[in-house]
């Protein structure tokens, strides 16, 4: 993203997740395809969507998973 | 129909991919790719147009690329327009169907080509901890109770009835007193960012970590000072968590009313 400034990865990535595949024009009926596979998709992805908290908690278990890595290298 | 057609596209598409509806159909579009590679253009009607681009299968999954691929060609088309997003993953049949969905929805389109123009959204995630929400709501197990063989329990049970609703009543108040806190801390944070916003919109506790979800519509020249007040309440509140991103498309200000 050329103008953008953010933080975080994650967020970003949920962020443009929650636009893209919920919102923004919505056309439904005959003329549009394929639109209900988005919102089966977008179903799937709510739960990690709606907690952000989600992206925190993989940080933290990565950070976690790299220092048991540490103390095992070490040993 | 006027065509703004790349010489790089290929005729035999089956189907055309709809990323965004834009006004000054005049200009060309960018020379961005879109999904699969393939060269953008424009579908025109009286003075907005439909960007799209051919292709080859039914099918675009959602996949990381796509869903950016998607994104840019938005972005690229903000720098010099105003832009209605579309959801990804909307197709059309041809040329003409995208014409009728414009023509259908032409006063919408306009109406909020014109909401949208030289604005941007920005998105604001407002984390809190944790260890300042109550204890989740219990899963209403009904506390243990003694068998019932004999009416001398019955004192007991009672009793035991009794000390759990207060406890569910003490538990319920504590929730209540917990999303007042929450709904008055939200808006202590959301008021003055919504102030510098054309339009605004706004959850709390969507999670009980996440205190607010907002996104915001700024003029495009009140996205640094909408910034710095972020960072002003990042200092006034420095137990909160601010997660700020943007600009983005105005996703999130561009329902068009459906029938």
């Amino acid at each position: 993203m050329s103008e953008l400034v953010a933080k975080e990865k994650e967020v970003t990535l949920l962020d443009l997740l929650d636009r893209i595949l919920d919102k923004g024009v919505i056309l439904f009926g005959d003329v549009t395809i394929s639109v209900a596979d988005v919102d089966l998709i977008y179903l799937g992805l709510k739960v990690l969507l709606t907690s952000i908290e989600k992206a925190e908690q993989m940080r933290s278990m990565a950070a976690v998973r790299q220092s048991a890595w540490d103390v095992k290298r070490e040993t | 129909m006027k065509r703004e057609t790349s010489s790089a596209r290929l005729v035999t598409c089956d189907m055309i991919y709809l990323y965004a509806i834009t006004d000054r159909p005049e200009l060309p579009v960018p020379a961005e790719p879109g999904l699969e590679g393939t060269s953008l253009f424009s579908v025109t009607h009286q003075d907005i147009a439909a960007v799209v681009s051919p292709l080859a299968t039914a099918k675009v999954p959602p996949t990381e690329d796509n869903l950016w691929r998607h994104e840019a060609v938005e972005e690229a088309l903000m720098a010099d327009r105003a832009v209605l997003p579309v959801r990804f993953g909307t197709m059309l049949a041809d040329d003409n169907a995208v014409q009728a969905v414009l023509a259908e929805h032409y006063a919408d389109f306009v109406a909020t080509l014109e909401r949208v123009r030289g604005r941007v959204e920005l998105s604001l995630r407002v984390l809190w901890e944790a260890d300042q929400s109550p204890t989740p709501p219990s899963s209403h197990e009904f506390p243990r109770v003694p068998q019932r063989h004999s009416g001398e329990l019955r004192g007991t049970q009672e009793n035991s009835g009794r000390a759990y609703l207060l406890a569910r009543l003490e538990e319920e108040r504590q929730r209540q007193a917990w999303r007042q806190r929450a709904e008055a801390l939200a808006g202590e944070i959301h008021t003055p960012l919504a102030r510098l916003a054309a339009e605004s919109t706004r959850q709390v506790l969507i999670t009980p970590r996440l205190l607010l979800t907002a996104a915001y519509l700024v003029e495009r020249d009140q996205v640094a000072a909408f910034r710095r007040e972020v960072e002003a309440l990042g200092a006034t509140y420095p137990a909160l968590r601010f997660l700020c991103t943007g600009p983005w498309p105005a996703y999130n200000f561009v329902t068009v009313n459906e029938t």
